[in-house]
């Protein structure tokens, strides 16, 4: 799906960009030829292309498709190594699943660390690829300063922000306090559910909102000065032009900055486990899982509730594209 | 005095753009430099005073308070390079193979094979964690190198082969029709002409794979159970867990950022161009 619409975009940056192949090259290579192209290149490779993918094909088939197709299939089973042996229990590790008001919660938890983080990505994302659009002196070191929070282990934007909303001694206490915003030092994470995942989805935008920033700046850049030109002539406003020009013509790198951060904030799970420990205030679907899975050691109902999660992420993905996701020409 | 506005609104911007990416960061390196008692004043210090490597060296097993570190940094560090660069040199290798045969060669299933992989792209961790911990223990591959860089790959090869294949196809076809005209095979044109050609967008890959080698947690944390396997993610988050002063967790927190930051400040030019090329292309 990800890759069907991004050959769309590709075409585009082609024609935009890329001057047209040689004509008498072209020329020559057919006439030099006669026959179609496939025949004689299979008859000249012969069976090399198969020995050049056998290695990717081993990889994928055996270490994320085999692996796919078993978490569908055990997904209906029990398997649990405390109590052998498996057996098929259908439809029963998601019944389970459900009546688990821990995992109910998290699924609640999951809705907004998705709205979180999709509004606070895109939006941050945009702003940042707006700014960075016109060439200027030190673009260079600014995109290294912005590129440097996506290069970040999420485990260690965990632990260095679990530090900045540290409730005795953290920066964020003590500058709300000095300002008098607040009375006395807070325990941000931890009590309120909507609080403590709003910070913890920040963490993660931080993580991920380069990534939503350069697929803008991609598009941006790719766009012809032209139309900026004739909006100024026909005295368009900075806001009218954004609104009428910039904004259509990004649609599609909105559209898959949105999905990136929608399949991320899904996923979310490093900075769950660094911030919110196996809490349920802030749990994510994720972080249940692992806990359901390798703590309690269900793998069957681990199994049930990351199905579930794919089938989500996919479907969700899917419709976003579908909504958003619109082929660009110029004219 | 509206274009004054609007270019000390940008400077703004700008500033806020600059305290968002790097204050986090400072913070950590600044707390690390700090004493505990230091680090634990309030209202709190912007600036280390006097600066100190402590925590550094208990880190590393010196000084007074490094049996609350319990050590073990060190083997991390190991692991996390060799994790990492075994993942990115067997990604890199086979996604760049199979890159050159999807982009220039045919055979049969072409199509259905490549976007099989490129599917699993958009497969989250869920799909493959629990199955892949099973697997991995009945081949006794648990707490093995082995079995933490051949998941890593499986989880990078999609996106390398992904922009391998479009730098590919964006080199011109010209000179390796000059090759085999001149009478090179396939594979001595792959490797005299397209390889070095193509270098560029070998770094780019390496660089974005090396990345995600070096910040993966949740497989580690499932398929390494002891320390000789651990990488610095799992042990930072575990010394985080611990009752240890936060200056050292902090300076364990910088310690895997460093390498990080100096590839981006160095080779950022190659990671835009991989981010871009992965996700807009």
């Amino acid at each position: 799906m990800r890759g069907r619409a991004a050959g769309e975009t590709e075409d585009l940056h082609h024609a935009a960009a890329r001057p047209l192949p040689l004509e008498p090259q072209a020329r020559r290579r057919r006439w030099e030829r006669p026959g179609p192209r496939g025949q004689s290149a299979t008859r000249r490779d012969g069976y090399l292309p198969y020995a050049m993918i056998a290695p990717l094909v081993v990889f994928i088939g055996a270490l994320a498709i085999y692996p796919t197709v078993l978490t569908v299939v055990e997904a209906f089973f029990h398997i649990d190594p405390l109590s052998p042996p498996d057996h098929f229990v259908g439809f029963g590790n998601f019944s389970a699943v459900f009546s688990n008001p821990q995992v109910r919660q998290s699924f609640a938890n999951t809705g907004w660390y998705v709205l979180f983080g999709v509004a606070l990505t895109v939006c941050l994302g945009t702003g940042i690829g707006l700014l960075l659009q016109r060439p200027f002196r030190g673009r260079g070191v600014i995109l290294a300063i912005v590129v440097l929070p996506w290069a970040l282990p999420g485990v260690v934007e965990g632990v260095i922000w679990s530090w900045i909303y540290n409730p005795t001694f953290g920066v964020v206490n003590s500058v709300l306090k000095s300002l008098h915003l607040i009375g006395q030092y807070q325990l941000f994470i931890g009590t309120r559910q909507v609080e403590s995942i709003l910070l913890i989805a920040l963490v993660q935008a931080w993580q991920i909102t380069p990534l939503a920033a350069l697929i803008v700046l991609a598009a941006l850049q790719s766009i012809p000065d032209e139309l900026y030109e004739s909006a100024s002539v026909d005295g368009a406003s900075w806001h009218r032009t954004v609104r009428s020009v910039t904004i259509p013509l990004i649609r599609p790198a909105l559209a898959i900055a949105t999905v990136e951060a929608l399949v991320m904030s899904l996923n979310i799970f490093d900075q769950v486990y660094v911030l919110n420990a196996n809490a349920t205030t802030a749990s994510s679907i994720m972080s249940t899982t692992y806990f359901i899975t390798f703590q309690n050691l269900n793998f069957g109902q681990g199994y049930a509730l990351s199905l579930l999660a794919t089938v989500a992420t996919v479907l969700l993905s899917v419709g976003v594209v579908k909504v958003l996701y619109r082929k660009v020409e110029y004219r | 005095m509206r274009r004054a506005l609007r270019h000390s609104g940008r400077t703004l911007a700008f500033a806020a753009l600059i305290f968002w990416s790097l204050f986090p960061v400072y913070w950590a390196l600044k707390t690390s430099l700090s004493t505990n008692a230091a680090s634990q004043q309030a209202p709190v210090q912007f600036f280390p005073y006097h600066p100190t490597f402590v925590a550094y060296q208990a880190l590393f097993g010196a000084g007074p308070e490094s049996a609350a570190a319990a050590g073990g940094i060190s083997q991390a560090l190991v692991n996390v390079v060799v994790e990492a660069s075994g993942a990115t040199v067997l990604t890199l290798v086979i996604a760049v193979l199979a890159a050159y045969a999807f982009a220039r060669l045919r055979f049969r299933l072409k199509g259905l094979i490549f976007y099989a992989t490129i599917a699993t792209l958009t497969l989250p961790v869920y799909a493959t964690l629990i199955p892949l911990y099973r697997i991995m223990a009945n081949l006794g591959l648990v707490d093995t190198y082995v079995g933490i860089i051949f998941v890593y790959t499986s989880g990078f090869l999609p996106l390398a082969l992904w922009i391998m294949y479009n730098v590919f196809l964006s080199l011109p076809a010209g000179m390796e029709e000059a090759a085999r005209i001149d009478g090179a095979s396939t594979m001595q044109t792959f490797v005299r002409v397209v390889l070095p050609t193509a270098r560029p967008g070998i770094a780019a890959t390496a660089i974005v794979t090396f990345l995600f080698g070096w910040g993966q947690f949740i497989f580690p944390l499932v398929l390494s159970s002891s320390s000789s396997t651990e990488p610095l993610t799992v042990l930072l988050a575990a010394i985080d867990s611990r009752n240890v002063p936060y200056t050292i967790i902090n300076a364990a927190a910088i310690v895997a950022v460093a390498i990080p930051a100096v590839i981006v400040f160095f080779l950022n030019r190659w990671i835009v161009t991989g981010i871009t090329a992965g996700s807009v292309k």
